[in-house]
């Protein structure tokens, strides 16, 4: 490990350990006094942002979550990862995962009993640059979501086999269709004249069917 | 505002749950993390009366779509992820009014505390300044609990990216302390 490497962990979570950070540590004095001076740092940082917003009041020290260990665990083996580029080679197929994992973020979304109004509409598409002519299926859920570094219309279309959701990402490219089972969500992601659409529904919903409707409806504005 | 009209107004969510449906304690569960959703999105926000809508309409939310928590150990993570999205979603739907931040700092640290707690009051100011690239994650990870990889996660951004942001977060901060800030070796972008 490097002192760039070193100090980047440091930096980031100065409570991190791990064998490789410990044995630098072991033998760069420049590397240890930085996290002295991070940790101290930092239990001023947590103690400033644990004071309640308009009081000057400082409070206790919120015990820090069980779990926590295992995250700083986690976060230090994932930057050794990062570090050696494996982030670079991820599978395209984590698209369709957090695809998966946002919609599964919000539940709610398929519990919508009311048509959504078109400003509503408006204002969730607006935000991605597009516009949707759907003429058959009712819009029961519309929400602009930051997903991937952007904001998508994130939709729920009332079918007659139940809720299924649309997610148009405008800034995401798939060559081909991808089809996808996770979390008791099917789904595809099909690509788009600009970025690609991906449909998910929980029943036995007609995801290509949909999916190629919704590629005529959209309309991609420059 | 939302995509379905706002519901009653809920100064607190536990009246709003009598039923035989409802859960008691599931009610008080989410009302005792009010604390602290309203300072996790006090500091992503900026502003005490943003933080107070973000959490109601998070709370809400969280209630109508309650039978999808599971674990309730789950429910802090779920609920300040709730409460990030729509701290997001505000800035795209209201595009909010900027104030100048000396001002804003001014009147939310409130009258300036004793001499003793000056660094922590210039610390405090400091991390106002943060730009949002940089507290948020801050945030998610100090007062959430998140890890690195749960922060990348959410924020859509790599691993890498979230460690250099949270290193440049608290680089800036080393000033305030007077300390040298560290080269910085992680590149130009910090972001995916």
């Amino acid at each position: 490990m490097t002192c760039d490497e070193a100090r980047l962990l440091i930096g980031a979570d100065p409570h991190a350990a791990s064998p490789e950070l410990e044995a630098h540590l072991q033998g760069c004095a420049g590397c240890a006094r930085f996290r002295d001076e991070m940790l101290t740092l930092d239990a001023h940082i947590r103690r400033a942002m644990e004071q309640p917003p308009d009081s000057g009041r400082a409070r206790a020290r919120r015990a820090a979550a069980p779990w926590r260990q295992w995250a700083l665990a986690a976060s230090v083996a994932v930057a050794t990862l990062a570090v050696i580029g494996v982030w670079l080679l991820r599978p395209t197929d984590t698209l369709a995962h957090e695809v998966v994992q946002h919609v599964q973020g919000e539940p709610e979304s398929w519990l919508a009993k009311e048509q959504v109004s078109t400003p509503e509409i408006d204002k969730a598409l607006r935000g991605a640059g597009v516009q949707l002519e759907l003429t058959s299926d009712k819009i029961m859920y519309a929400q602009s979501c930051w997903f991937r570094g952007h904001y998508v219309p994130h939709l729920v279309l009332e079918t007659a086999y139940g809720p299924a959701t649309v997610m148009i990402l405008r800034h995401e490219q798939v060559r081909t269709r991808q089809s996808f089972r996770e979390g008791g969500l099917s789904g595809v992601i099909v690509p788009a004249a600009s970025g690609s659409i991906a449909v998910l529904a929980q029943g036995g919903a007609n995801l290509d069917s949909m999916a190629g409707l919704v590629q005529q409806d959209v309309h991609w504005q420059p | 505002m939302r995509n379905s009209p706002p519901e009653t107004p809920v100064s607190s969510i536990g009246d709003r749950l009598p039923g035989p449906d409802s859960g008691a304690p599931l009610a008080q569960l989410f009302e005792s993390m009010r604390p602290d959703l309203l300072r996790f999105a006090h500091w992503l926000a900026r502003d005490r009366a943003t933080a107070e809508d973000i959490v109601q309409e998070a709370l809400l939310r969280t209630w109508r779509s309650r039978k999808a928590l599971k674990d309730t150990g789950a429910a802090r993570a779920w609920l300040l992820t709730i409460v990030r999205r729509e701290h997001a979603r505000l800035y795209e739907r209201k595009r909010l009014e900027l104030v100048p931040l000396d001002e804003l700092t001014e009147i939310q640290a409130g009258p300036r505390p004793a001499e003793a707690d000056g660094e922590l009051f210039a610390l405090r100011h400091a991390i106002m300044k943060l730009p949002i690239e940089y507290r948020e994650p801050l945030v998610l990870q100090v007062l959430g609990g998140f890890s690195t990889e749960e922060i990348s996660r959410e924020l859509a951004l790599t691993p890498t990216a979230v460690l250099t942001r949270l290193f440049r977060a608290r680089n800036k901060l080393r000033v305030i302390y007077g300390l040298t800030p560290a080269p910085d070796a992680t590149g130009p972008g910090g972001a995916s």
